[in-house]
């Protein structure tokens, strides 16, 4: 029985109860509760790290009767990820709502945010996990419309709300086709089992449509860039580096560990081909958007493209390990990302909170302005483009490597135009950002609370993650995420 | 037996057609119309399908609670949406609809004979364990507690979206003497129901979900009358009312943690007890929600605190 994965789901839960009951405290608390998560989450990553293995029966039930919850290491860096940004945004957000009402409107659902977001990563049962995606994608949309009078801002959150659900739905539906074909929804039990039966893969077909919703790849994106968009900056920032990924983390749960015996190479280039598509499309769209926001979230489509594209590279390595060191780079692009892409949204949000739009064409001055937000989201270019020494770097390579090593230059192809048209969007940025408006004074300093989490997410992912990765592969090989790949 | 195979396929057949009555009536309040016929009919096939519980719950709040919502909602709906789609975009993704429809009821009828016997023979082992003698309320509320927590929580945030929204409904206030009378009648005897579903929970069908979604719609009458006299919640009412169900959950959870035994193992001869306990609060919470959800926005401009200053600093 290992308390801590109840510590780290629970803790957020309380944390919004108390929030609702007694708001006035809800600031202060809030601050709190994310240096909690901070820490529990290093302590789990340090405990699996020396080889314990978590795992917890709730209610004593063994699994199949009850619900378990566990925790490898892959689950534990995404909790640990999640703790990150989740406490830099809520630094952030104390400071980037000024109305005190909105805060005390705020707090409640984001915890129950990231209560979705731990439960989810450390459920071990296939109809636990829908519940866990029902409550990511409520709380979610109802985050979207926080402080949002704007009638666009609610018509993005309903739309948001309707594609959640309809993914939701689609899981559902292949959860119930799981149950029905093998009588358990104990992951742990299904996983010996699974074979390729017709129902099978009727049901992989449903689970990975309601999550590739959620995932927002190609075809299935349109929500996103409205979504993402309009929220406001916090919420963008979870939205974005945690919310799609999660739902990706349990693709690779599924896909690699659930349904490996049915998992064929056709499907895999498929999926591939559709992370490729989104790679290069999304990075197009970035490079003409005309708002900075609308440009992050094009932004998001693509990185998460590259993710797709590693799926038929690690499936056609033919040895265990370097197939481990494969998914190991795979992990490392995905929390680079959701670090990068965080701190680009929390940058974007001071220009925006100050300057009252996010038109690209108009932001003359404003790396004189808010040098240190501009920094931020210079770094976070950086890490996002994947120059070195960021940890998108090292995975980018790792997936041209293993993509010539398996004779599928395409993926190279793919990788390096998303790359150069990544550097070409961040520039235009920067391009505008830097232009001189002449002698002008600053105006009003901004709040050092509000700059601060923007630029420690970028350092942290563009040298943090690229210096760091070793220790971080070493964590993820000895998992069972990759042991089993 | 052939006579219950002939109300079967009545059954079956009703359903798609109110279904599509639903779809494609001319004006919108016939299809909300059809649609709650359709939510009864849905409610009967449950019934027929050995799922009392699931039956209660979709008549309550499937036809019932969102019927009325969407009554409401017409009242601020002006006209029909225009169509939206091209003739042949209609054709189109029609044919992929039964396409996919056909694939489906292939795949389905592949997986007969169901073998639900494992999972339903570890229930009925272990159920004198669970403290109650229904089988689905043992599941729901002791070895799957931790869904029935999460989906208090799934409540709670579709609640808290809505108080972000905007001014609750206005009630249209029929206070004629028909609507007030029928109201004195329905009121009590929906708050009577609740309180019996709820204690029935134990031993056949009923349990929170349903009776919360019963004193919701007594709620609901009481809107629709537009009763004046009665004492306005407060805010702080207000966030007790939502929060008293999902806290007292979570602390009968955490108790056991102290034992270094696991979250939610309550101790076997009280788990009668603490469940019935985690039932009534959760009756209430969810009662507030569901009504919230028909209001359709906060009751209080200001929730979810009354300010001195709007723009206090931290």
């Amino acid at each position: 029985m290992s308390t801590i994965l109840i510590v780290v789901v629970i803790v957020p839960l309380l944390a919004s109860l108390t929030c609702l009951m007694l708001p006035r405290l809800s600031d202060r608390l809030s601050l709190g509760t994310g240096l909690v998560q901070l820490i529990t989450g290093g302590l789990l990553i340090q405990s699996l790290a020396s080889g314990i293995s978590h795992f917890h029966e709730l209610g004593g039930w063994s699994p199949g009767l009850g619900i378990a919850l566990r925790a490898d290491a892959l689950a534990g860096a995404l909790v640990l990820l999640c703790a990150i940004v989740s406490l830099a945004a809520t630094v952030y957000a104390r400071r980037y709502f000024t109305c005190v009402e909105t805060r005390y409107r705020f707090w409640p659902l984001w915890w129950l945010l990231s209560t979705a977001i731990y439960a989810l990563l450390l459920s071990a049962d296939l109809f636990n996990l829908y519940v866990t995606l029902e409550l990511l994608g409520l709380s979610a949309a109802a985050l979207c419309t926080i402080g949002a009078a704007k009638t666009e801002a609610l018509r993005s959150a309903l739309r948001y709300l309707m594609l959640g659900l309809v993914g939701s739905l689609l899981f559902l539906a292949g959860v119930s086709m799981v149950y029905a074909e093998y009588g358990t929804l104990s992951l742990m039990a299904l996983a010996g089992q699974i074979a390729q039966t017709p129902a099978t893969l009727v049901a992989l077909l449903l689970l990975s449509s309601g999550l590739l919703v959620k995932c927002a790849l190609v075809p299935l994106h349109f929500w996103l860039p409205a979504a993402h968009g309009s929220a406001p900056a916090p919420v963008s920032a979870v939205l974005s580096a945690l919310v799609v990924k999660v739902a990706f983390y349990l693709l690779l749960r599924l896909w690699f560990e659930l349904f490996s015996p049915v998992m064929t190479s056709l499907f895999a280039t498929l999926i591939g081909g559709l992370g490729a598509i989104a790679v290069i499309w999304g990075s197009l769209r970035a490079l003409t958007a005309a708002r900075l926001k609308l440009l992050a979230a094009y932004s998001t489509l693509s990185q998460m493209g590259y993710l797709f594209v590693f799926i038929p590279v690690l499936a056609a390595l033919p040895d265990e390990e370097t197939r481990q060191l494969g998914f190991g780079a795979l992990v490392l692009f995905a929390l680079s990302h959701g670090i990068a892409k965080a701190a680009l949204f929390l940058g974007i949000g001071v220009i925006q909170l100050q300057v009252g739009h996010d038109r690209i064409d108009q932001l003359a001055g404003s790396a004189q302005r808010f040098p240190i937000a501009f920094f931020a989201i210079g770094l976070a270019g950086v890490a996002l483009v994947g120059l070195p020494p960021s940890g998108a770097f090292l995975a980018k390579w790792s997936l041209i490597s293993n993509s010539l090593l398996t004779g599928q230059w395409w993926w190279m192809v793919v990788t390096l135009t998303g790359t150069l048209l990544a550097a070409a969007y961040f520039i235009r940025v920067l391009g505008a950002g830097f232009v001189t408006l002449g002698p002008e004074a600053p105006v009003k300093g901004v709040g050092v609370s509000l700059q601060a989490p923007a630029l420690v997410l970028a350092c942290l992912a563009t040298f943090g993650l690229g210096l760091g990765a070793a220790s971080l592969w070493d964590v993820l090989a000895m998992g069972s995420a990759g042991g089993q790949l | 037996m052939m006579i219950w195979s002939v109300i079967d396929i009545l059954i079956c057949a009703l359903v798609v057609a109110l279904a599509m009555a639903a779809l494609y009536a001319p004006a919108l309040r016939q299809r909300v119309m059809f649609f709650i016929a359709f939510g009864l009919v849905v409610a009967i096939t449950w019934a027929r399908l050995h799922a009392p519980d699931l039956a209660l719950a979709e008549a309550i709040i499937g036809a019932g609670l969102t019927g009325a919502m969407l009554l409401m909602s017409l009242d601020h709906t002006s006209d029909m949406p225009r169509e939206p789609a091209s003739y042949g975009l209609r054709i189109g993704s029609a044919a992929m609809g039964g396409v996919l429809i056909l694939g489906l009821m292939m795949i389905v009828s592949s997986l007969y004979p169901i073998h639900d016997g494992a999972p339903t023979l570890a229930v009925s082992q272990r159920q004198v364990e669970s403290g109650v003698s229904h089988p689905v309320t043992a599941v729901l509320l002791n070895f799957r507690a931790w869904d029935t927590l999460l989906e208090l929580a799934v409540l709670l945030s579709a609640a808290l979206g809505i108080l972000n929204l905007g001014p609750a409904r206005r009630s249209c206030g029929h206070a004629a003497s028909l609507t007030d009378g029928l109201a004195r009648v329905l009121v009590p005897l929906l708050i009577l129901s609740a309180g019996y579903l709820l204690w029935k929970g134990a031993f056949a069908p009923g349990g929170a979900f349903q009776a919360g979604a019963v004193l919701a719609s007594a709620a609901v009458v009481i809107h629709l009358t537009g009763w004046e006299k009665l004492p306005r919640v407060g805010l702080r009412s207000l966030r007790l009312l939502l929060l008293v169900g999902p806290t007292l959950f979570v602390a009968v959870g955490l108790l056991p943690l102290l034992n270094g035994q696991a979250f939610l193992q309550y101790p076997v001869e009280l788990a009668g007890l603490l469940i019935l306990l985690i039932e009534s609060a959760a009756m209430v919470s969810i009662a507030g929600m569901l009504t919230l959800v028909y209001l359709g926005g906060h009751p209080h401009a200001n929730w979810p605190i009354e300010l001195v200053n709007p723009k206090e600093p931290m």
